[in-house]
């Protein structure tokens, strides 16, 4: 078998039946004028590279017998392309806001399988996202082939549009993207343009007036002392605070600067979700030194005292629920306020989770 | 601003994509086998695939478009196409419609 014959076969065996010896008829005429026409330039036979180098330029067998289908050639064409990607995106919210509630319900009834508990919720959601995008791409191809065209893809009515607008994903995602374009076509338009710095204007302030109190410059007394019963309890701070002083203190000041670029850069997106990622992994290796501390406060009052301290098995849904069934002594409250710690530091770490993943979202967005 | 040459490409295929068939069945007033057909639209400028050009020339035929017909020349048996009836009077109609845009598109550009 020589070489035409090895690629008309390969051609033929993609061709319908009916059509083949046809097609590779023409083929072979083809194949055999292009061989002669290069012959008689070169003025010799062709060796077989060069044979094989006109093969390759009449096309692979599968490109070349895939011009010869009849009937669409993509699986969703363009008519049903829109409705195939709005399902998608909207079906792939809907899987992830699911999966999101799931996470935190099993983090909060058993905290101590978080790690097995996320990577399930990651290989579940990237299966089952996967799982529907493959049906809707097996549903757009029947469409496709058969030729059907569903009646609301013409007869639709302006009335039922109202959906859409609420399950906008594209929305959603240009919120998330924070982009100017995208905002700019998919997020209603405020008729009052408010300035874009401002939001880091307070960020910065805000964490201006924290690094004052953290120095020691502003002075806010109902953090230092707690009244119990008409009796002051006071608050001092455990190891922990003055161990981690200074890399509070650098971390604070570097988020200072990001927010005061971002007041005369606000649409600087990009560099500012640089400059987050670090930030947040930061704020993260501290917030697991703070947990992992366990002791965080001490309430004394005269010569009674008791730790704010505990570890993550107070993240409990039942222990959040019993919270304000805690004693009003100086123990009971140090017990409420171990629980309200150890939320808020798991309320802080997933939003730093979060905040990494968004940021490197809009750099892979631009 | 410098010019884009993938997006040039793209922009210039799109454009002479739907030209093509006009230019084949012009071409085809006069009978032709695909290589011949290939070469003369080469020598007035229009290079053309023949992974293109030959699925075209069945899709033309199945429409009614073109007649063939199976010949002995040089020695081989060649394919031989030409403009049916059908495709005579869609060659005229596309090519008031070609000339129509093209005199649009004078008064724009």
């Amino acid at each position: 078998m020589d070489m035409i014959d090895r690629y008309l076969n390969a051609v033929a065996a993609q061709l319908p039946q009916d059509e083949r010896a046809d097609i590779v008829a023409e083929l072979r005429d083809l194949i055999l004028s292009r061989f002669e026409a290069k012959e008689e330039e070169l003025g010799r036979a062709l060796n077989e590279d060069e044979q094989e180098a006109i093969l390759r330029e009449i096309g692979h067998p599968l490109v070349v017998a895939a011009r010869y289908r009849k009937g669409p050639d993509s699986l969703v064409g363009p008519e049903l392309f829109p409705y195939w990607l709005f399902g998608v995106k909207a079906g792939l919210m809907v899987l992830g806001a699911v999966h999101a509630i799931l996470l935190l319900l099993r983090l909060v009834g058993g905290p101590a399988d978080a790690g097995q508990a996320i990577a399930q919720a990651f290989h579940s959601f990237f299966g089952s996202g996967l799982t529907l995008i493959g049906a809707a791409t097996l549903a757009a191809a029947i469409f496709e082939h058969q030729g059907i065209r569903p009646s609301f893809l013409r007869n639709w009515r302006v009335k039922d549009l109202g959906a859409f607008g609420l399950s906008d994903p594209a929305a959603w995602g240009a919120s998330m993207a924070g982009t100017k374009a995208a905002n700019a076509t998919w997020m209603p338009q405020r008729k009052a343009k408010a300035w874009p710095g401002g939001e880091y204007l307070f960020s910065f302030l805000a964490a201006g007036i924290f690094v004052l109190w953290w120095v020691g410059v502003l002075h806010f007394p109902p953090f230092s002392a707690i009244e119990l019963r008409g009796q002051d309890a006071v608050v001092t701070a455990a190891p922990i605070w003055s161990t981690l002083f200074a890399p509070i203190l650098v971390y604070a000041l570097i988020q200072m600067s990001v927010d005061l670029n971002s007041v005369f850069r606000p649409h600087a997106v990009r560099l500012r979700a640089l400059a987050r990622i670090p930030i947040a992994l930061v704020g993260l290796w501290l917030t697991w030194r703070i947990s992992e501390a366990g002791h965080w406060f001490t309430l004394t009052r005269g010569e009674e005292t008791a730790r704010i301290a505990g570890d993550w098995s107070l993240l409990d849904l039942n222990i959040l629920q019993a919270l304000g069934d805690g004693g009003r002594d100086l123990a009971g409250v140090a017990s409420t306020l171990s629980v309200v710690m150890v939320w808020a530091l798991a309320i802080s770490a997933l939003s730093l989770i979060c905040s990494i993943i968004l940021n490197l979202w809009r750099l892979a967005r631009g | 601003m410098s010019l884009d040459p993938d997006l040039y490409e793209s922009m210039r295929l799109e454009l002479r994509r739907g030209s093509l068939v006009l230019a084949v069945l012009a071409c085809l007033r006069t009978e032709r086998y695909g290589y011949t057909l290939r070469q003369a639209l080469a020598a007035d400028g229009l290079e053309m695939e023949e992974s293109t050009l030959y699925p075209l020339l069945r899709r033309l035929e199945s429409q009614g478009l073109l007649n063939s017909e199976w010949r002995e020349e040089e020695k081989r048996k060649k394919r031989f196409y030409v403009l049916s009836p059908g495709g005579v009077s869609m060659l005229a109609a596309l090519t008031d419609e070609w000339r129509g845009i093209n005199a649009s598109l004078d008064k724009l550009l």
